[in-house]
């Protein structure tokens, strides 16, 4: 029995690092993946103009600086999401995660959970959310009593990076791009999860 | 004489509450001078009577075992997030330690919201993930709900920056767990392991499962699950063969010592009781040596080339009086 967990754990191991090195793991974040980068680039475009805006509505609000008062952090938290959701008030699903983007997405994730050590990627998620999900839409705020649910470590090794502020999140079945600063849901994909 | 019979017993347990308590709160760590001195709690926060009684306790060690700091493995805050419950999820429960100088260092669970950095008593300084050095010893602080690639890449730098005579990581998700909860975090260890080993941190403390559990080393990495210093999940560990000490009859928590290559630790529950105590002998890495093998030996058996050697001793069953 020992002698088969070593065994299936370096299976784990190589067949995650042949996956992570050279190949399809780096595809999204190769900028030489002349595909990948032609889908991602508006969406990364769109990510950037988000940041921007943004920014542009903290500067508005009194920075926030640790602080022993924690009603300062949920006021400003609150203050920011009720700003970006007024400057954001027409924002639609898709927005951000154009149809090109999404489609990619969706492959990425297909390909991270079919592969044989996708089960290990779908046991972090299960392992957190033992509670009902409610569907969220654009600029949703996220409920703070209930858990997050872990995003897999190696899937995100296989999407574009976003910048500070940002977040891929699962919540159900769908794929959430979350300003974690203002708990916002910027964008969504339906049922990304195969 | 059947009343004769009935006080004896009432005075044989009269003395063995006495003796009980008298055991209880008698640190195991030998205190000694110059040492690194902490606690670790895990998924605390959720303002119970439990979360107080175990505060309690450690505020009563804390007249026996001055410890400086508090390793906060995650669910910080369990459930809302308003400014009371800031309050009687953190702020009440450890007044005495806070107002006698104690630091708290937090790390994300599962049920923490990111602004949480921003608070000052949580001491992340707006970080999501974040490091600091006691002594002899740097600690490595890492958000196990978003471990992106970016903070992989910054994890390895830290790692291979310090010269620390001790590495000490803490996250929420336990990599090794015989709780049968939640379980192993596989998928994070397959990334996580191999800059452990490489790099020579040799403790890694994590909440999560809602138990106690000191797993026996692996790939020469001792590995702590403390998550019961609030929440519980009675009857929850599974022991395997990678259990060197478990329990998960009460709420826990732990006090450590670190003084020179040796690291002590008592885990203590609510009632007060010692579930698991030793001690961790650090051993130098040999010149030459640049990394260690990723896929170790099975479960329970020392590698070749350990980081370190265990001793301990704790229970894994309810304690009864007479224990």
């Amino acid at each position: 029995m020992k002698r088969k967990i070593r065994v299936t754990d370096l299976l784990l191991c190589l067949s995650l690092l042949a996956f992570v090195a050279p190949g399809s793991a780096r595809r999204a974040r190769d900028p030489q993946n002349s595909e990948a980068a032609r889908d991602f680039k508006p969406f990364l475009d769109r990510v950037r103009a988000y940041v921007k805006m943004q920014k542009t509505v903290e500067a508005s609000l009194p920075t926030l600086k640790p602080t022993t008062d924690p009603a300062q952090i949920v006021e400003y938290q609150q203050a920011l999401a009720r700003k970006i959701a007024d400057a954001r008030r027409d924002a639609l699903p898709g927005d951000i995660f154009t149809h090109e983007a999404t489609e990619r997405f969706r492959k990425i994730i297909h390909e991270a959970f079919d592969r044989p050590e996708g089960h290990l990627a779908r046991k972090t998620m299960q392992q957190d959310t033992p509670f009902k999900v409610v569907p969220l839409h654009v600029n949703d705020v996220f409920n703070d009593d209930v858990p997050l649910t872990t995003t897999p470590p190696t899937l995100m090794l296989m999407l574009p990076e976003l910048p500070p502020g940002l977040a891929y999140r699962f919540v159900g079945r769908d794929l959430v791009l979350k300003d974690i600063k203002a708990e916002l849901v910027v964008d969504l994909i339906p049922n990304a999860l195969p | 004489m059947p009343k004769m019979r009935c006080t004896g017993f009432v005075c044989l347990t009269a003395l063995a509450a006495v003796s009980v308590s008298l055991y209880a709160q008698q640190p195991t760590l030998p205190l000694k001078p110059d040492s690194v001195r902490f606690a670790a709690i895990g998924d605390m926060g959720n303002g119970g009577k439990e979360q107080y009684a175990v505060a309690g306790q450690m505020v009563g060690y804390h007249g026996k075992f001055p410890f400086d700091f508090v390793l906060m493995l995650g669910d910080n805050l369990i459930g809302g997030k308003d400014p009371v419950d800031y309050q009687n999820k953190f702020e009440l429960p450890y007044k005495p330690l806070l107002d006698a100088g104690v630091k708290f260092y937090a790390v994300f669970g599962n049920h923490d919201v990111s602004n949480e950095r921003f608070y000052k008593l949580f001491n992340m300084n707006g970080q999501q993930y974040y490091t600091y050095k006691k002594g002899n010893v740097r600690f490595f602080a890492l958000d196990s709900n978003y471990m992106d690639p970016q903070q992989l890449t910054w994890l390895e730098k830290q790692l291979q920056n310090s010269d620390s005579d001790w590495k000490i990581c803490y996250f929420h998700h336990p990599l090794y767990s015989s709780g049968s909860f939640h379980g192993s975090s596989v998928e994070l260890r397959l990334l996580l392991e191999p800059l452990f080993t490489k790099y020579g941190v040799q403790i890694v403390f994590a909440g999560h499962e809602h138990i106690y559990e000191r797993v026996k080393p692996q790939n020469g990495i001792t590995y702590f699950t403390e998550g019961a210093s609030g929440e519980l999940r009675k009857g929850n560990l599974t022991k395997t063969d990678m259990t060197a000490a478990g329990y998960d009859q009460d709420r826990t928590f732990m006090l450590v010592e670190i003084a020179g290559n040796e690291l002590y630790f008592q885990t203590i529950s609510q009632a007060g009781l010692t579930v698991d105590s030793g001690m961790i002998e650090r051993v130098a890495k040999a010149a030459g040596v640049a990394s260690w093998p990723t896929v170790g030996p099975a479960h329970g058996v020392l590698p070749r080339r350990t980081l370190a050697r265990v001793t301990g001793a704790g229970l894994t069953h309810a304690p009864t009086a007479t224990e």
